[in-house]
C-alpha cells in the first residue's frame, strides 16, 4: 500500500513542519516514508507545499506524484492549486477560515474546518498547521494520535519544548474534530 | 539541526544533513566550504559539529579557496571535504585537475541544481558531464557516486571517503537538489571501511627523511608520459574493482530502463507498473557514474531489444549508454530538462509507446 | 676581525643548483630562508605550499615537505595544511603576481582569519617566468611587455603596496617589507623572516614579509643596475620597514 499527502498553505503557516511531523509518525510506525518540498513555479507570494509519501513495503517510493490521496490546504490558493491533484475518491481537507466552502468536484471527499479560528480559540493562531494535521491523520486512518504525539516530540527542537503542550492540544482538537459536521 | 553521531534507531533527516553527519562519522577531519543553495545545510551542520569535535571548519572566501584548502589538508593525509553546487563546482575544476595529478584523496559533494549559468535552484542532473568528464585540463578521471535515497547519501558518503583514500583519487558524491532537501528515515552505522595507511606519501615534515614534494609540474614530456600511463593503470584498476550498479528483472527483458540518482525511483516504479501489464521491462541504475557499468550494458545489449535512458537533463549519461551499446540496439531517450523527476505515468506511457 | 665561514644551510638540498637567472634575488631569498629554518630547528617540522611563477622551483632547492599549489591558491592550501596539522610550521613562498593579483582574495582572507602561517612574497614588479609582463606591483612609468610605453594610471591603474595592505588586516601579527640590495639589508631581511617564523610558532597570527627583488633578465639590466633600481625607484614607492608587529606593540 502506498499513500501520499500534499500539505499546502502560504509561507509562515508551518506547512513544512506539519509535513515533517507526519513523516516522522510514519517512520515511528515502521513505514517507508519520504518527505520533500514541492517546488512550484512561483517563489514568492505563492504557496508553500510539501509532499509525504508512505508505503508499507520495502520499496523506495517514487516522488513527484501526479495524484494525491490527501491534500491538506490551509488557504484558498492551495485549494485552487491542488484540488485537481486529489485522486478520485481521495480527500481535500481545507481550512475554511481562509478558503471558500465550495465543492468543485463530486468525485472526491471534502472536509472543511475553520482551522485558523479553532487555533485562535486555543490561544495561538500558529497552531493551525498541527490542528490541520490532527484532522488529516483522523481522516486518513493511517497513523494514531499516540504516534503523532511522539512524532511532535521528535520534531520540536529542545529550545522550543515549551510549545509542546500547546501543539499536543491542537493535535488533539484536530484529531477529535467532528468529521460528520465538516 | 541536532548534531548526531551513531544512531541505533532510524532518524528522519534531510539528505544534506545526512551527508554531513555521515562525513563526520567517516572521520572527516576538515570541512571547507562556501554557501550555495541547495546544499548550504551541509556547511551549516559542519560549522557546529566540527567545532564541537575540535576538528577543522573554515568558511572559505570562495569555492576556489575552499577546494584548495581541501587539497592542502589532504596533502597531509587528512580526511577532508567540501560541498557545493553546479555553477560553484565550475569554479573548482582547476583544483580537481590538480588533485587528480597530485593523486590526493579529496572528497567533493556536488548537489546539482539547474543550469547552465546561474540557472535556478530546482533539482537537476545537468552536472553529469561536469562530474564524470570534468572541466579541468588534461587527462584525468574522478570517481563519481550517485545516491538515489537519503540512506544512500549516507552509505555513499562513507564509500566516497574510502575510495578517495584507497585510490588517492578525487571522489565526487553527485546528489541533486531533491535529494539534498528530501527527508527520509536513515540509519548511521559505524564507518564500515578500513582506514588507509597514508604514511608513505603524506606531508608530515621531513623528519629523518628527505622532503617530499606533491607536484604536478612535469617539465619533461617523457616523465609526463610515464606518469599518465601509471595514472591510467590506476583508473583501469578502479574500473575493474569498483563499478557498482543496481539491476532488476533484466533476465527476460525486452527493454532495459537506465536512470541514475533520484529520478531512478520513478523509473523503477514505472518499470513495476509495466511488468504488471505484462511488458518485459528491466531496470539498471548506475551507482558509480565513473566507473560506468559499460561492460554490463554491453552484455545486456546482446540480448535485449532496446534501452530507454531517462534523465533530468538534455541527455548527458545518454552518450555513455550509447557508447556501451555501441549501435547493437536502439537507445531511446526520455527526459525533463530540469526540475523534479518525470512523473511515473509519463514514463510508463513512453515505455508503452516505444514498445509498440 | 672574526672570520665568518660561509656554509650551505642544512635546509637546502645537497648539491642543489639554483636555476634562477644570474643576479636574481630569489637565490639569496631562498638561502636566508633556509638559514632561518636551520637556526630555528624547523626543517623537519615544516610544510610549504609553493606557488606558480619563478618561485615554484623552491621545492627543488629546499629540503622540506612541499605541495605545489595552483596559481594564487598557495595560502588556501597552506590554510588546509595548518588546520589539518596545527603543530606544523607552514609557509608559502610566492611572487607578487601570485600573492597580490590572482591570489589577493586568498592572501587577504588568510590574513583576516589570522592563520598561523608565514607568507613570503617576492616583489620584482613583473611576471618574471612568463617573460616580463605588467603585474600588480609594476611601477608607474615602468615598461614591460604588456605596458610597452610604460605604466600610466589612465590605462593601467596603480600598483599595490602589499605590506601596507596586509598590515591593515586585524589577523596579521607581523608585516614587513625588506630588500636584498646590500649586505646590511640582507641581514635585516633575514631577521624579519626569523621574527615571522617565531611569531607563527607562538601562534600569534598571520605573518608576512614582502621582499623587494630584482629581475635583471626582464628589466634588461645588469645585476648592479638592477639593485640600483631597487634602491632608487622601488624603495621610493615601496618603502622598507615593519608595518605591523604585535609583539613590539605589546612591549611598548
Amino acid at each position: 500500500m502506498e499513500k501520499n499527502f500534499v500539505i499546502a498553505g502560504f509561507g509562515g503557516q508551518g506547512v513544512l513542519l506539519a509535513g515533517e511531523v507526519l513523516a516522522n509518525a510514519f517512520m515511528l510506525d515502521n513505514k517507508n516514508v519520504t518527505w520533500y518540498p514541492c517546488y512550484g513555479a512561483e517563489m514568492r507570494g505563492g504557496t508553500v507545499n510539501c509532499e509525504i509519501v508512505m508505503n508499507d513495503t520495502e520499496e523506495v517510493s517514487a516522488v513527484n506524484l501526479k495524484e494525491a490521496d490527501f491534500v491538506v490546504a490551509l488557504n484558498q490558493a492551495s485549494v485552487e492549486r491542488f484540488v485537481s491533484k486529489v485522486k478520485k475518491g481521495g480527500w481535500m481537507i481545507a481550512n475554511s477560515s481562509l478558503a471558500k466552502e465550495i465543492k468543485t468536484r463530486d468525485d472526491i471527499n471534502y472536509v472543511f474546518a475553520p482551522m485558523t479560528k479553532m487555533a485562535e480559540e486555543i490561544g495561538n493562531i500558529k497552531m493551525t498547521n498541527i490542528l490541520a494535521l490532527g484532522i488529516a491523520a483522523k481522516v486518513s486512518k493511517l497513523t494514531s494520535i499516540e504516534t503523532l504525539t511522539n512524532a511532535l516530540d521528535n520534531v520540536i527542537p529542545p529550545h522550543r519544548k515549551n510549545l509542546l503542550p500547546l501543539n499536543l492540544k491542537a493535535l488533539k482538537i484536530g484529531y477529535e474534530y467532528d468529521l460528520l459536521h465538516a | 539541526m541536532e548534531c548526531l553521531q551513531k544512531t541505533k534507531k532510524k532518524v528522519l533527516m534531510k539528505g544534506n544533513y545526512a551527508i554531513a553527519n555521515a562525513a563526520v562519522m567517516a572521520g572527516c577531519e576538515c570541512y571547507f566550504g562556501y554557501p550555495i543553495t541547495p546544499q548550504s545545510e551541509i556547511g551549516e551542520f559542519m560549522s557546529g559539529k566540527m567545532q564541537e569535535l575540535k576538528r577543522a571548519y573554515v568558511s572559505a572566501e570562495s569555492e576556489l579557496a575552499a577546494i584548495n584548502m581541501v587539497i592542502g589538508a589532504c596533502s597531509t593525509g587528512a580526511k577532508a571535504m567540501t560541498s557545493s553546487s553546479s555553477c560553484a563546482v565550475s569554479l573548482m575544476q582547476e583544483a580537481i585537475s590538480y588533485a587528480s595529478a597530485d593523486e590526493l584523496p579529496i572528497v567533493l559533494v556536488s548537489v546539482m541544481r539547474g543550469g547552465p549559468g546561474l540557472g535556478n535552484i530546482y533539482p537537476s542532473q545537468g552536472d553529469y558531464n561536469q562530474a564524470v568528464i570534468g572541466g579541468g585540463n588534461g587527462d584525468y578521471q574522478t570517481i563519481v557516486l550517485a545516491p538515489s535515497t537519503v540512506q544512500e547519501c549516507v552509505d555513499l558518503t562513507y564509500k566516497a571517503f574510502y575510495l578517495a583514500h584507497k585510490y588517492k583519487n578525487p571522489t565526487i558524491l553527485l546528489a541533486d537538489g531533491l535529494l539534498g532537501q528530501m527527508m527520509e528515515p536513515v540509519e548511521f552505522t559505524e564507518y564500515p571501511y578500513p582506514e588507509i595507511d597514508n604514511s608513505s606519501w603524506a606531508l608530515s615534515g621531513a623528519k629523518g627523511r628527505n622532503g617530499r614534494i606533491i607536484r604536478s609540474y612535469a617539465p619533461l614530456a617523457e616523465n609526463q608520459c610515464v606518469f599518465l600511463n601509471k595514472l591510467y593503470g590506476k583508473y583501469k584498476q578502479i574500473e575493474e574493482n569498483e563499478t557498482e550498479w543496481e539491476e532488476i528483472d533484466t533476465e527476460d527483458a525486452d527493454i532495459v530502463l537506465i536512470s541514475f540518482g533520484s529520478p531512478s525511483r520513478n523509473v523503477k516504479s514505472a518499470m513495476k507498473i509495466c511488468r504488471k501489464e505484462g511488458l518485459k521491462v528491466g531496470f539498471l541504475r548506475p551507482i558509480t557514474l565513473w566507473p560506468f557499468p559499460s561492460k554490463r550494458i554491453a552484455e545486456l545489449s546482446k540480448k535485449v531489444k532496446m534501452f530507454l535512458d531517462i534523465e533530468v537533463n538534455m541527455g548527458q549519461m545518454l552518450k555513455d549508454v550509447k557508447l556501451a551499446v555501441n549501435g547493437a540496439v536502439p537507445v531511446e531517450f526520455f527526459n525533463r530538462p530540469v526540475g523534479n523527476p518525470p512523473e511515473v505515468d509519463d514514463i510508463v506511457n513512453k515505455i508503452r509507446e516505444i514498445m509498440k | 676581525m672574526a672570520v665568518q665561514t660561509f656554509k650551505l644551510p642544512k635546509s637546502l638540498k645537497e648539491g642543489a643548483k639554483f636555476s634562477f637567472c644570474p643576479g636574481c634575488d630569489h637565490g639569496v631569498a631562498v638561502r636566508i630562508l633556509a638559514e632561518v629554518l636551520d637556526e630555528l630547528g624547523l626543517t623537519e617540522n615544516t610544510i610549504t605550499a609553493t606557488s606558480i611563477g619563478c618561485s615554484v622551483t623552491i621545492y627543488d632547492f629546499i629540503n622540506v615537505d612541499a605541495i605545489e599549489a595552483p596559481h594564487g591558491r598557495a595560502l588556501a592550501e597552506a590554510t588546509g595544511i595548518k588546520r589539518a596539522r596545527p603543530d606544523k610550521c607552514v609557509f608559502t613562498y610566492q611572487g607578487d603576481g601570485d600573492f597580490a593579483s590572482i591570489g589577493i582574495g586568498e592572501s587577504l582572507h588568510c590574513a583576516l582569519r589570522g592563520e598561523n602561517i608565514t607568507a613570503i612574497c617576492i616583489n620584482n614588479t613583473t611576471y618574471g617566468m612568463t617573460g616580463g609582463q605588467l603585474g600588480p606591483t609594476t611601477l608607474l612609468g615602468q615598461k614591460t611587455t604588456t605596458s610597452p610605453t610604460g605604466r600610466n594610471v589612465e590605462y593601467y591603474g596603480y600598483p599595490i603596496k602589499i605590506a601596507e595592505h596586509i598590515a591593515l588586516c586585524d589577523g596579521t601579527a607581523y608585516s614587513a617589507r625588506v630588500s636584498l640590495d646590500t649586505v646590511a639589508n640582507i641581514k635585516k631581511a633575514k631577521q624579519a623572516i626569523k621574527k615571522a617564523f617565531e611569531i607563527q610558532m607562538k601562534g600569534l597570527g598571520f605573518t608576512f614579509i614582502e621582499i623587494l627583488s630584482t629581475c635583471p633578465t626582464n628589466w634588461k639590466m645588469t645585476p648592479e643596475q638592477a639593485h640600483d633600481r631597487v634602491r632608487n625607484q622601488m624603495m621610493e614607492v615601496f618603502k622598507p620597514g615593519v608595518y605591523k608587529d604585535i609583539t613590539a606593540e605589546k612591549t611598548v
